[in-house]
């Protein structure tokens, strides 16, 4: 198959899928128990004022009217009025993306880099130090909680050594770039002049706060990963082309770099695939435990509030985000594996 | 059951490998701290003691400076004075900020964990096998359809969606009377057994795909087999084909499944009451949460807990490598995780 018939049938199923998610996120809120309008009205609220929340919220509604409502404010990109805050759930929930994205992508550089390398060296000189060391990490690194691991490292770097700060987010990736580079996106801070002093400060900042999140988050990938490495290459190593290659004088770092490990990243891929959501899910609980303003923190407060339209909004962004990432591995795996293709 | 062979690869695969045995050593520790907690523990878990708050484990006695308000003549003065506060043996790993055994709570947390990752196992299990045989064998439209539904379970993160259920579903929970409490034998200790239902519940709603994706898998392999068109030709029924020749073919890869998911479960699990969304009140994940905001005081009311979960998991996941190693059923590293 084509790479583009490929694109539109997986598009195709993936618009299916993404339409089952708001959906289940719809009914979700009638498989709930406690009436919506308890959390929004005040406690002494008389039954015709609760009526004419309802009423307001268009709550009072048959349910399948309601579903139609908001499948035509989907369409049109309206996903409500937070029920705590009164601005729309839209804006509200895609403020909150970029932290999320900042700390997703930090932990898995974070993950890539200490892993592969890690993996690598186990594999290569089996029965080492190195080796027992790469295993004894991986197997931790696995077994332990995320929000557990950043505990612990908030009360070493933090509470006893006051190293890195313990929570918060004071400054986003992309704001500290509006001091270096004039985005479109960005506004306001047009009329305010470049300056690289401050780019460096706000960047300095941001490093400073996102390094124990991104760590926690990636950890149990480091270790997911570093396993994966090791026992592929282990199995590369001992097949026969290898065997081959070294016969023909091949460089040893070529056989190892080019050839071995090279087969031991499809494997990897095909995991790391179906282990997307954990890393999505563990975002969730870093952003608790860091006060990260991201989607997991929005969607934890709003749960707790039972602020509805937040709850749907973050569930649909992440559920839509999860697919199309999705996707994008099956584009990479059928091209980094060209016996699978593109089927 | 199990065959000759397959002891035999156990066996084998337990004297050659060391974490093998370190991971069944660990396993038997952590059933034996949560059966017989009751008779293990030093002290109710429950019972606080506000005079014996914030002790430290053995080992960690420390000078702390405490400040009290004074308010004289309608003026407020801080006074501060260092104390020393001893560890007691009473309380060898401390106590938290209400004077409750960390030790006791952590001894029974250790039931919670393993009736949340067992049941929740069981339960997934279960649905998904049976999910998985039906969709495999008869395909067709029937697996078309099945599968669909997986994919849609797959396309959303779990741990989100069981974050999303058992915030907005509540917590309920039952309770059983606890067997030596009711023989006598713990009198001091609570006399029930809290099982988190819905937790149990959303556990094995968002994790029986995996199930059902290996038995599927598995009653697809055996379907046009010679000894099924056999049994079939002598006019067993399809039940009994699933139960008799499908089912104990797929158990192998199921029960290595099965251990990968308790360990999964048990960190989901210690994630939600983490969140405060459990239906326990003696939880490992809650204590964390509580221990939490006494960081800078009192480590250790968040350290045990979260140590005794390493413990729990390390040793089911090295007791899962051992049996993947042995029986080689066919999964890859990493599936099945939460």
């Amino acid at each position: 198959m084509s790479l583009g018939r490929f694109l539109v049938r997986r598009t195709l199923q993936g618009l299916l899928v993404v339409w089952g998610v708001i959906t289940v996120v719809f009914v979700l809120r009638f498989l709930s128990p406690g009436d919506p309008v308890t959390f929004v009205a005040p406690l002494d609220a008389s039954p015709e004022l609760r009526q004419r929340i309802a009423a307001d919220l268009g709550l009072n509604k048959p349910m399948h009217v309601q579903y139609a409502d908001y499948l035509a404010g989907l369409l049109q990109g309206d996903m409500g009025y937070s029920y705590q805050r009164g601005l729309p759930a839209n804006d509200i929930v895609l403020s909150r993306v970029p932290a999320t994205v900042e700390l997703a992508v930090a932990s898995s550089i974070v993950a890539i880099v200490l892993s592969i390398p890690l993996g690598v060296v186990a594999a290569t000189r089996r029965h080492s130090p190195a080796d027992y060391g790469a295993t004894l990490f991986s197997l931790v690194g696995i077994s332990t909680p995320n929000f557990w691991l950043g505990i612990m490292l908030v009360l070493f770097l933090s509470v006893q050594l006051d190293l890195f700060p313990t929570s918060q987010r004071p400054v986003g990736f992309l704001e500290a770039w509006t001091h270096l580079i004039r985005f479109k996106l960005a506004g306001p801070s047009l009329s305010v002049p470049l300056d690289a002093g401050a780019f460096a400060d706000d960047m300095g900042t941001w490093l400073w706060h996102i390094t124990l999140p991104a760590v926690t988050l990636g950890t149990y990938f480091t270790a997911l990963i570093t396993r994966l490495t090791r026992s592929g290459m282990l199995d590369e190593l001992g097949k026969e082309y290898v065997t081959a290659a070294r016969a023909k004088g091949l460089p040893e770092t070529l056989v190892r770099y080019r050839h071995a490990l090279r087969n031991t990243l499809i494997p990897i891929l095909t995991v790391l695939g179906l282990q997307l959501g954990t890393l999505i899910g563990g975002a969730v609980i870093t952003e608790a435990v860091f006060a990260w303003p991201g989607l997991g923190s929005l969607l934890i407060d709003a749960i707790n509030s039972r602020d509805w339209p937040i709850i749907q909004a973050a569930l649909i962004v992440i559920g839509v985000s999860f697919v199309v990432i999705n996707v994008a591995v099956d584009v990479v795996y059928g091209y980094l594996n060209p016996q699978v293709g593109y089927e | 059951m199990v065959s000759d062979r397959t002891w035999r690869n156990l066996t084998v695969e337990l004297k050659r490998s060391h974490l093998a045995k370190l991971g069944v050593v660990l396993i038997l520790f952590i059933l034996l701290a949560a059966t017989f907690a009751p008779l293990l523990a030093p002290h109710d878990p429950k019972q606080t003691n506000p005079g014996e708050a914030n002790l430290p484990p053995l080992g960690f006695s420390e000078t702390r400076t405490e400040s009290t308000t004074v308010m004289e003549d309608g003026e407020i003065t801080i006074v501060e004075e260092q104390v020393q506060v001893n560890a007691q043996m009473e309380h060898p790993l401390g106590t938290d900020h209400v004077g409750r055994d960390v030790l006791s709570r952590a001894l029974f947390g250790a039931r919670t964990s393993l009736i949340v990752g067992i049941g929740g196992t069981a339960l997934a299990a279960m649905f998904g096998v049976i999910v998985g045989l039906v969709s495999g064998f008869y395909g067709g439209r029937i697996d078309d359809g099945l599968m669909r539904i997986a994919d849609i379970m797959l396309a959303f993160p779990s741990l989100v969606l069981a974050i999303a259920l058992t915030g907005l579903w509540g917590q309920q929970s039952e309770s059983i009377p606890d067997p030596f409490h009711e023989l006598g034998l713990a009198p001091d200790m609570p006399a029930e057994i809290v099982i988190p239902s819905t937790i149990i519940a959303v556990v094995a709603l968002v994790n029986w795909v995996w199930f059902a994706r290996v038995a599927r898998g598995e009653a697809l392999s055996v379907r046009n087999e010679e000894y099924v068109k056999a049994a079939r030709s002598v006019g067993a029924s399809d039940l009994e084909i699933l139960w008799r020749h499908v089912l104990p073919n797929s158990l192998t890869p199921i029960l290595v499944l099965g251990t990968i998911q308790v360990a999964a479960i048990i960190l989901l699990e210690s994630s939600l009451s983490f969140l405060g969304f459990s239906g326990a009140n003696l939880s490992w994940g809650l204590d964390i949460a509580q221990g939490r905001d006494y960081l800078s005081s009192s480590w250790w009311i968040a350290t045990v807990p979260g140590a005794a979960i390493v413990i729990a998991v390390v040793g089911i996941n090295l007791v899962g490598d051992w049996l993947r190693d042995a029986l080689d059923p066919g999964i890859d590293q990493g599936e099945g995780g939460v």
